[in-house]
């Protein structure tokens, strides 16, 4: 199978990029830390107010920073489709009977990647700091795996948007535009209860909450199925619909 | 198949209307040195696009390497090499992973291609670079990167966009030779845009010159300096917004003087007689108090070729040896 084979290589080339600028993975690991560290010191006496859903701040939080982060993350992804258009190496690649999916497979999962990545890192963090989730090893493996998939789903947007745009500067602002209204309109930082009214129901729409909650009730409370598949199917809907478009607008791109 | 590319009536329009290609026929033997001239936003690049399989021409029809480019364009992308005229080397991989993956899109074996790279490292010198990140490799090493990573898989037939645009006297040199051999001593077809007649008429067997879409003239490059036939005189004036017009009056007059055309500060006569008429251009201008910048001709070359079709003069910069002095002289 080239796909697959093909799918590998692009996927090490990615990777290596990524290896090879430590600086950008260490600056986009500063935002979440820093919500991480001082947001939830800031928030700390939140977790005091009656009818709080968790024993402290940070284990209510950490999974909605894990969140953010991976939001952040992918909605950026579409930079690195972008900046093939413009030195024409994406041309290049074009050129050689390379499978074309593998670009963008090759592309999706080393982003998925980086997620993983940059979430065991802030997970590890957040467990120096107390946040012990209830599920033990294997409830964050299965935290990661829904990161990873979120993260998936998502980065769709941004890489059709590069597709269509052909503009760093669109993706970007995009990314930023969209990430801080529909988290902070999520259970990512505040619990459902506390929101005013209108804001409950954009969160109840939001597909981001189905994801924390799934997260959150590894951390929090256990194995509980029922949230933890609504989130995939959710997720599974934004993947269909981002990387449904993706696909479109790549294929008008290499045709 | 003794033709390595055949194209049919090629129309290309881009969907705002453009019409970048208009029904152009042509074919490169195999084997072949094929040149392929033209101003900027001629249609050179576009048609190395369809030919290449990047985009969908609007009709006409054409084969590569004998398959269809409509029904076979996945056997073609395996048996071409491109070089575009951006120099495509992913920087924050090293020169050895960028000749790797490029193998690796081409499928090659592991083992076949690591001896393969080591071969290609060899030929374009960078033996010594070939661990260090492309990101720090000079201009003229990114680029001899990229032609090695067009030549990974042995392609019968290379597409060059302006292989040495930009490129140091040098650089170019080598990639002449280096180019020169290809074509020679592994029969690789080469398909060559440029910019420079100097490097058409030194690599290039067969030329074919396009204009707004059209191809204006083609054949070899000696053949279309016969079809002109006649010397060109290079005339440049002192205060040319002032005095231009009454000089090209006064060259029209002269018996011999076939056509004139204008360029930057510079008139070029075609004549048949330079030799004789050039004290003639001499004396009149000077008794209508015209200055001369300078005056020298030649006979004819490429330059003047695609001068006279196109319009346009190409760049003329001496691209090897320094220019010697051309005043009054005659230069090949």
């Amino acid at each position: 199978m080239t796909l697959l084979s093909d799918t590998r290589y692009l996927f090490v080339r990615y990777l290596k990029k990524l290896i090879r600028n430590p600086i950008l993975l260490f600056f986009s690991l500063v935002q979440p830390i820093i919500f991480l560290v001082l947001f939830t010191q800031l928030f700390e006496r939140f977790a005091n107010v009656p009818g709080f859903p968790a024993e402290s701040y940070l284990i209510f939080a950490t999974p909605g920073i894990l969140l953010q982060n991976a939001f952040g993350s992918a909605l950026q992804s579409g930079n690195s489709i972008v900046s093939d258009m413009d030195t024409g190496y994406l041309q290049k690649m074009l050129v050689t009977p390379v499978s074309r999916y593998a670009i963008l497979l090759g592309r999706l999962t080393s982003d998925a990647f980086r997620v993983l990545i940059q979430s065991t890192i802030i997970m590890i963090l957040a467990f120096i700091m107390g946040a012990t989730p209830v599920t033990g090893i294997l409830g964050m493996l299965l935290m990661l795996l829904t990161i990873a998939f979120f993260g998936l789903a998502w980065s769709g947007i941004s890489l059709a948007i590069g597709l269509k745009t052909r503009s760093s500067e669109t993706v970007f602002a995009f990314g930023s535009f969209l990430t801080f209204p529909l988290l902070f309109m999520s259970t990512a930082l505040t619990p459902l209860d506390f929101m005013p009214d209108w804001i409950q129901t954009v969160s109840k729409l939001n597909p981001i909450s189905y994801t924390v909650d799934a997260v959150r009730v590894l951390m929090i409370n256990g194995f509980v199925w029922d949230t933890i598949l609504s989130a995939y199917l959710v997720i599974g809907l934004v993947a269909l619909i981002t990387l449904g478009s993706t696909l479109y607008l790549f294929r008008k791109v290499v045709s | 198949m003794s033709n390595m590319i055949e194209v049919k009536d090629l129309v290309l329009i881009y969907s705002n209307g453009t019409k970048a290609v208009d029904n152009i026929s042509f074919n490169v033997k195999k084997g072949e040195f094929f040149g392929f001239l033209g101003p900027n936003g001629a249609g050179k690049s576009t048609t190395i696009k369809v030919l290449t399989t990047l985009l969908r021409k609007t009709s006409g029809s054409v084969h590569v390497a004998g398959y269809n480019l409509d029904k076979d364009a996945k056997e073609i992308r395996k048996m071409i090499g491109v070089q575009s005229q951006e120099t495509a080397v992913d920087g924050d991989l090293t020169g050895r992973e960028n000749l790797m993956l490029q193998g690796h899109f081409q499928q090659l074996p592991s083992k076949t291609l690591k001896e393969r790279v080591d071969e290609l490292l060899k030929l374009v010198d960078l033996e010594k670079v070939a661990d260090k990140r492309a990101r720090n490799y000079s201009g003229g090493m990114k680029k001899r990167l990229d032609l090695a990573t067009t030549l990974v898989h042995r392609p019968q037939l290379l597409f060059l966009d302006e292989p040495t645009t930009g490129l140091d006297p040098q650089s170019r040199l080598a990639i002449w030779e280096y180019l020169e051999k290809l074509n020679k001593k592994e029969k690789t077809t080469i398909f060559l845009t440029t910019q420079y007649m100097e490097e058409a008429d030194r690599l290039c067997r067969t030329l074919a010159i396009i204009d707004t879409g059209k191809i204006v003239a083609s054949g070899s490059p000696n053949e279309l300096k016969q079809q002109l036939g006649v010397d060109s005189i290079k005339i440049t004036l002192k205060d040319c917004a002032k005095d231009r017009t009454t000089a090209i009056d006064l060259l029209k007059s002269l018996t011999g003087v076939s056509n004139i055309t204008e360029s930057g500060d510079c008139l070029t006569a075609f004549a048949k007689n330079a030799s004789q008429l050039i004290a003639d251009i001499v004396r009149a201008l000077d008794s209508l108090e015209i200055r001369l910048a300078g005056i020298s001709f030649s006979s004819p070359t490429l330059d003047d070729v695609y001068l006279q079709k196109t319009g346009k003069r190409i760049r003329t910069e001496d691209l090897v040896k320094t220019p010697s002095a051309t005043f009054m002289g005659r230069r090949r």
